[in-house]
């Protein structure tokens, strides 16, 4: 019971906040193409290439905040870059996610060598490089448990909190996030009442775009604090995945995204007792793999038990 | 593939390419590199010599195996993402069986190794296999996630309780028995007897995909699932025997890459070989000819790219770039070819509505 206590501590719980927000930043952003009907499959590449647009950025600008805005920036191409070819061209939207994903890892690598002459991690030669801020509340601290939680996050973590919210009511309490949803579940009935499922497709794609390399800048700048090649690792596909757990409900979506992060901190913990890294990182892949087999046989359940009152 | 559109698609093919190396050329200029010398430079890399040859061929026979290895799936509609993860399981488990039966005949132990990478590799595709047969649970994200969960595995089995004794060596496992270990078919290129192994294969599934019964009933369980279940086609055993079969050829390609250079598992064993293939499968339409064919090409350009970084400072990831633009270029091309259908039929209603309106 000792033990058990020693792991459950409030760091990890912090660490579970930590992980969590680079997933939840990607998953509102996959959760929108989802709403449309595509599922971009490519945000992992375009949250690698936000994390190494937002180093640039603060390395070249100086600052934090030209780090950031480059990242979004570099999103919103992306994100019409995936439009034009999934809407207008009308390609595979499978084919241009992993082509994506080949082209992001392709394209940060190539790029570190030119720019900076660095392969593998970058080091700013001038020394630090300027991270996002943290934040603090001073009458927070006097509160003994929530204070060391709430407080000393990055910036990112507070507005990741803000805009799952911000995205549930746009998707669930305005009529433009009617018209979203309906571009995705019935484009027909959208076109006749006068508006374009098209360009709700291509807004949504954008923010898809912005919010995975908003991600991308919250790992390379916040989570971590450089550049390293791949350093996305597989975040972005546990994003959709979320994103299919919690049915593209924000809320949901980001209690998913917690799941994992309470994973990923659970065996980060785990190494202190001496289990090693590299099998406490297979936790948050395989217990991603687990959530999902868990929500369908759960909704299989669920089926069943209307077919039998169905019956009666 | 009809005559037309196999016409259709070569045209578009070479049109990608040109204009990928095209934008592969402006990269080079924009970044003070000349372009003509990196692609000179790429060529003799991957043909000049008897070593770069067989570096080239090695190279084509791993993306051959490992995009049959998506094709095969893909034909069945289901998508194996996750050949990296069977790759690394198989190797995995031929090192470790090579090693332990060592001092055995190789005529019974290299064949017991072929089929403990099989086996691994197999088995592991079976389970995203059986999720999505019988669960509905999305393949793709599975079988990526399963790549990442069994790379860190493996690693932690080469560092940790699997790690040799062998002085010198940081990480990898005991390394096999010398007498199992495929020789080389050209002086110090990689290009070794397992060559033979992958045209066997290739073999193979060429006639499993084009030419038996098993292969046309997957193609139609691909095509239509509900259409090939009233027919009568077990579309669900199907698709996870593809699956199996596609996760088997994985785990040999880490086999062939363990018995033919590392001699021992490394956790560097593969370099996202995997999804090199799928990427030339993707280009090639999953047809398995197209493959074999361009397999050959984005090999020499793999090899030529690692002797362009050498001599030019060229990043070599210029190739990984150069393939996915091409990639997006095949994937826009039925988009663009509708696009300019449409333009060219209302320029000609129009140019005919204006004649009508001068007569």
């Amino acid at each position: 019971m000792n033990e058990l206590a020693s792991i459950l501590n409030i760091g990890l719980l912090q660490n579970t906040l930590r992980t969590a927000t680079p997933v939840v930043l990607c998953a509102l952003g996959c959760l929108m193409t989802d709403h449309v009907g595509m599922m971009n499959i490519g945000c992992d590449g375009m949250m690698l290439i936000g994390a190494f647009a937002a180093v640039m950025g603060s390395w070249l600008g100086g600052s934090w905040m030209t780090g950031l805005l480059l990242a979004l920036a570099i999103g919103l191409i992306l994100g019409l870059f995936y439009g034009v070819f999934v809407i207008k061209l009308k390609s595979d939207e499978f084919i241009i996610g992993v082509a994506l994903n080949i082209f992001a890892g392709g394209v940060t690598t190539f790029l570190l060598r030119e720019l900076t002459g660095q392969s593998g991690t970058f080091h700013a030669p001038e020394g630090n490089l300027s991270v996002l801020p943290r934040l603090n509340a001073a009458w927070l601290d006097n509160i003994p448990v929530i204070g060391q939680i709430f407080n000393n996050n990055t910036l990112l973590v507070y507005v990741s909190w803000i805009l799952v919210l911000v995205c549930w009511v746009l998707l669930y309490r305005t009529p433009a996030g009617f018209w979203f949803r309906s571009a995705g579940e019935h484009p027909q009935s959208l076109r006749s009442a006068g508006k374009s499922p098209e360009k709700m497709k291509y807004i949504a794609s954008v923010l898809c775009g912005m919010l995975a390399c908003l991600s991308g800048a919250h790992l390379s700048m916040g989570y971590l604090t450089t550049f390293s090649e791949n350093m996305s690792n597989s975040r972005g596909f546990i994003a959709v995945a979320c994103v299919i757990f919690g049915r593209s409900n924000p809320p949901k979506v980001f209690l998913a995204a917690l799941l994992f992060g309470f994973i990923d901190a659970l065996g980060m913990r785990l190494q202190t007792f001496g289990i090693s890294s590299a099998l406490t990182s297979t936790f948050p892949y395989i217990g991603t793999v687990l959530m999902m087999v868990l929500l369908v046989w759960r909704n299989e359940q669920k089926k069943k038990k209307l077919a039998v009152s169905g019956l009666r | 593939m009809k005559k037309k559109n196999m016409l259709e698609y070569l045209l578009a093919l070479l049109i990608s390419v040109v204009l990928a190396m095209a934008v592969g050329a402006l990269i080079m200029l924009a970044t003070g590199h000349d372009p003509l010398e990196g692609y000179v430079l790429m060529f003799q890399g991957a043909f000049a010599t008897q070593r770069a040859l067989g570096n080239t061929l090695a190279k084509a026979a791993t993306l051959c195996l490992t995009g049959l290895a998506t094709a095969v799936a893909a034909q069945a509609g289901i998508f194996n993402v996750g050949g990296e993860g069977q790759l690394y399981l198989g190797a995995m488990a031929s090192a470790v069986l090579g090693a332990k039966l060592a001092g055995m005949s190789p005529w019974i132990a290299v064949p017991l190794c072929l089929l403990a990478a099989m086996a691994a590799g197999g088995l592991y595709a079976w389970i995203p296999g059986v999720l999505k047969v019988k669960m509905k649970v999305d393949e793709v994200i599975t079988t990526i996630l399963l790549n990442t969960a069994a790379i860190y595995f493996c690693s932690y089995l080469a560092n940790g309780p699997l790690k040799t004794m062998e002085r010198g060596i940081s990480s990898g496992t005991d390394s096999v028995d010398p007498a199992f270990m495929f020789d080389k078919l050209i002086r110090r290129s990689n290009l070794t007897e397992s060559l033979f192994l992958t045209i066997i294969i290739t073999v193979f599934i060429w006639y499993l995909m084009k030419k038996s019964t098993t292969g046309f009933q997957m193609k139609l369980t691909g095509q239509n699932g509900r259409f090939a279940r009233y027919s009568g086609i077990k579309s669900d055993r199907l698709a996870l025997l593809s699956m199996v079969i596609s996760g088997a050829i994985c785990g040999l390609v880490g086999m062939f890459e363990v018995f033919g250079l590392h001699k021992r598992f490394i956790v560097t064993v593969s370099n996202e070989f995997y999804f090199d293939g799928m990427l030339v499968a993707m280009i090639a339409r999953y047809n398995p000819v197209g493959i074999i064919l361009m397999s050959l090409f984005f090999g020499a350009m793999k090899i030529g790219g690692a002797a362009m970084e050498l001599n030019a400072e060229i990043p070599s990831t210029l190739v990984v770039i150069i393939q996915s633009i091409i990639i997006f270029f095949m994937a826009a091309e039925g988009g663009v070819t509708t696009l300019l259908k449409e333009r060219i039929s209302r320029r000609r209603t129009a140019a005919t509505l204006q004649k009508g309106d001068q007569a």
